[in-house]
């Protein structure tokens, strides 16, 4: 009776979802956006299906050499023993299964014992992994190769697996706390026992098998690949793979009857798994509550565009300057948006950005030594920089949303504030545009410092280099705005497009909508970038011919830039009266 | 304790604060405040009643400048809404029923920036005293997740307090609130109306309206049914079926019975 409630529930609530769908196509929007975003889904996925390509898939770039034939099961054998040990490792709090508010509302205090509720949530997430299952198989499919079903079935296999394992790990793991075993007690043993495993199999490594061949060269990947086929093919490995091997076994099937033989022992571990779990009696109530509001709150926020607010900020980020209370209130929004990114420079962010940096520095000196281009460190750290550039100017306006992307849901307030909608608008998009500038001046100022005077033979001069950085730091801040204005544009003008209410629509029509929401976004970009790319050329043009390439540069620049400001003005008067007509009520709330 | 309502002989000789001229709102077809007309006078405070969808928040949201009006114009403190929003807004404040909080920013800094919106030159004295008033003074570095929901209201209030405003629009305000914070809310209401304040309070607890208000306005459908002082009010009702009291008078002014209720 209650199964039959529940599926009632996940029954109709899926038929509803559907139905509400298909009535919303009604609308322009997203009639546009499920016309774009279905040919986008046939062409990248579908393709292959095609009149000619049916059932042909093209054949693999990375195919192996047949004595390594069992080389990507065994790898995948691996990394899914890997990924369960980490289930072991990694979690710090208790068992909890993530409910929506509404399960959590309805089912908690409803006459239902937590074995339904364990049946329910299994139910559930099966749904998920099937649809999953289905949609990577495809996707990896576009990239070609494999029969589609028997693939799609055995990634379902391994996904239940692994999906059951976190759920009875998390369940032995509170059962550990609950006999008093501390989060790093356990951890403690368990990352020992790997370790100890790791040093068994590294020593029997050494006396057993030839020496390791050291790195290969370019052409020698498959030394390398024979080699680790090698170790873990023989000694013990294979036998602590064997019960992964068994999960995965189904996937890499070659046909029907091999998957079929492959199912029986991998449907044995997902019943063993579900065996656990069920017989586990963990309380999961308690903290499944709690792990329900936060991926409320999470998806809230990041359907709303919004990925930075999905994470709750835990403590109070400094202010970054003084707020005096006279003056222009837009600084007042800055300073509010400046603490609301600074949430987000933690230190674990400092140490991944240096990481990269240094991995990034590393490579590119190697390779610069190696490239002949002379220079050295200076050379690697140029690119660096040229490439950290680049990505500021694509990535940057994307990423970093502290405007009105983040703010628009509380446009309400914002519209009670005795300030012009030119000021708010100002006001936000600085915040995005100063982070983006500073970060560009720190990188021209690197690149200026550590440039060589000599790359690709070409002699580069102290003035060539403080004239290219000088046009950089006037240039870059503006095309930042521009860059900025274009989606908080969109978010005014169409703001039903950008999600930002609570009850968001997903599937086809979202992902055209967002395509056409890019490309429009792009074009947008082109054409306010064009007069002022138009300006520079010419003003560089005029001082090439002079003889004065480098005043050239800088006054192409500095033209470039004054073009840029004017559009940025314009823009920001434009979307202040837009902000101020903006009915909140129809749009947002 | 008892709360005198504020003298009603006294505010209907002030200067009217909040003026409401055929203000209509429309969603499509729909039609959700039609053609509302009222006044409200410095130290008057005004009960906003109605059943659910009558377009009582919609009505608010409009005079707070939140939502654009269809039809209509809104005067706060003598300047027109749509033709001078800065300076009507700097004499306003709206506090709805869901505390609406930056959730980077702590209390203290919730201050500090509307301080600078308004420019409030004196913040930290006045911040600091209304942050004692509301008893939240040992929580100036929290931000709001780290608040409760009544903790969050108060500090919702102290923003919307900090510039002293002259017109105040109540959108449910005793929603979260303790019992203790309900009575200082009360008190609180009643000393803006008497300091000058013209308080426009929308709530379906109609006995915080007979405590506070010296004036109602029901609304159904979008359209005024009848508005007038309390007394009037009642008086009009309890002619026509002897009932004496803010509830009877909603319920036969909108036609609605308690049993049906």
């Amino acid at each position: 009776m209650i199964a039959g409630a529940l599926f009632y529930c996940q029954y109709h609530s899926w038929l509803n979802r559907l139905a509400a769908r298909v009535r919303r196509l009604r609308q322009p929007k997203y009639l546009a956006g499920a016309v774009v975003g279905g040919l986008y889904v046939y062409f990248y996925l579908f393709h292959g299906f095609r009149p000619g390509h049916a059932g042909v898939a093209p054949p693999s770039k990375l195919a192996l050499p047949p004595e390594m034939h069992d080389l990507p099961q065994t790898l995948a054998a691996l990394v899914l023993m890997i990924l369960l040990l980490l289930a072991w490792i990694l979690p710090h709090s208790r068992a909890a299964l993530a409910f929506s508010e509404a399960e959590i509302a309805f089912l908690f205090p409803a006459p239902i014992s937590r074995r339904s509720l364990i049946h329910f949530k299994l139910l559930k997430s099966q749904t998920a992994i099937l649809f999953s299952a289905l949609i990577i198989t495809l996707i990896r499919r576009a990239w070609g190769g494999g029969p589609f079903l028997t693939r799609a079935l055995g990634f379902w296999v391994g996904m239940s697996v692994f999906n059951l394992h976190l759920l009875g790990s998390s369940f032995a793991l509170t059962m550990l706390m609950d006999r008093g075993i501390s989060t790093w007690k356990r951890r403690g043993i368990i990352l020992g026992a790997a370790a100890a495993a790791a040093g068994w199999l590294f020593l029997w490594t050494r006396h057993s098998l030839p020496p390791f061949p050291g790195l290969p060269d370019p052409g020698g990947f498959a030394v390398l690949l024979g080699y680790i086929g090698r170790v873990l093919d023989s000694g013990p490995l294979p036998f602590l793979l064997t019960p992964f091997r068994m999960v995965v076994a189904p996937y890499f099937a070659a046909d029907w009857r091999q998957f079929l033989i492959a199912l029986g022992p991998a449907l044995a571990i997902i019943l063993l798994h579900y065996a656990w779990v069920m017989r586990s009696n963990v309380a999961f109530e308690e903290a499944s509550v709690e792990l329900s509001r936060k991926l409320a709150e999470r998806m809230a926020a990041a359907r709303a565009g919004n990925w930075q607010a999905a994470r709750r900020p835990k403590k109070a980020a400094r202010q970054p300057f003084e707020l005096r209370p006279a003056g222009h209130p837009a600084m007042a929004v800055l300073w509010k948006n400046l603490i609301s990114a600074g949430q987000y420079v933690t230190g674990r962010i400092w140490f991944m950005l240096l990481w990269v940096v240094a991995v990034a520095g590393g490579i590119l000196h190697s390779a610069s030594s190696h490239g002949g281009v002379g220079g050295g460190v200076g050379v690697g750290v140029m690119f660096l920089v040229v490439m950290l550039l680049a990505m500021s100017l694509f990535s940057g306006p994307q990423m970093l949303r502290n405007d009105l992307r983040q703010d628009l849901r509380v446009a309400d307030v914002l519209k009670m504030f005795p300030m012009r909608g030119w000021q708010i608008v100002l006001g936000e998009v600085l915040t995005p545009a100063a982070i983006l500038a500073g970060a560009q001046w720190l990188l021209i100022l690197c690149g200026a410092m550590l440039c060589p005077g000599q790359l690709y033979h070409h002699a580069i001069t102290p003035q060539a280099r403080l004239s290219a950085a000088l046009a950089l730091a006037v240039l870059l801040p503006f095309i930042d705005l521009i860059a900025l204005l274009i989606p908080n544009a969109a978010v005014l003008f169409f703001p039903a497009w950008f999600q930002l209410g609570k009850d968001v629509p997903r599937g086809f029509e979202t992902m055209g909508q967002q395509l056409i929401l890019m490309f429009g976004q792009l074009l947008a970009l082109l054409l306010g970038l064009a007069p002022a790319g138009i300006a520079f050329t010419l003003v560089f043009m005029a001082g090439s011919l002079v003889h004065w390439p480098l005043a050239g540069l800088v006054l192409g620049a500095f033209a470039a830039a004054a073009i840029l400001a004017v559009e940025a003005g314009l823009g920001i008067h434009l979307l202040g009266g837009v902000f101020e007509r903006f009915d909140v009520s129809g749009e947002v709330l | 304790m008892d709360i005198a309502p504020p003298p009603i002989a006294q505010a209907a000789a002030a200067p009217p604060q909040i003026e409401v001229a055929g203000l209509t709102k429309l969603y499509g077809d729909f039609t959700a405040v039609n053609d509302l007309s009222f006044t409200v006078r410095a130290g008057e405070v005004i009960g906003l009643v109605g059943p659910n969808g009558a377009g009582k928040t919609t009505t608010l949201r409009c005079l707070a400048g939140i939502i654009p009006p269809t039809r209509g114009h809104v005067r706060i403190g003598g300047f027109d809404l749509a033709r001078q929003p800065i300076e009507a807004k700097r004499r306003l404040a709206f506090f709805s029923d869901e505390p609406r909080l930056f959730e980077y920013l702590t209390v203290s800094q919730h201050l500090t920036f509307v301080a600078r919106i308004y420019g409030v030159a004196d913040y930290r004295d006045i911040g600091r005293r209304l942050l004692e008033e509301l008893e939240i003074a040992d929580k100036a570095d929290k931000l709001p997740g780290e608040l409760s929901r009544g903790m969050k209201q108060k500090l919702a209030i102290a923003c919307g307090l900090l510039h002293s405003p002259q017109v105040i629009f109540f959108d449910e305000p005793l929603t979260g609130l303790d019992p203790i914070g309900i009575r200082r809310m009360k008190d609180s209401i009643l000393k803006r109306a008497r300091n000058g304040a013209a308080i426009l309070i929308s709530s379906h607890l109609l006995h915080l309206l007979e405590e506070v208000c010296s004036h109602v306005l029901i609304l159904k459908d979008g359209r005024k049914v009848i508005d007038g002082s309390l007394e009037d009010v009642r008086t009009r009702f309890s002619q026509q079926a002897g009932g004496g009291n803010l509830e009877d008078a909603f319920f036969r002014a909108t036609g609605e019975t308690k049993g049906e209720a």
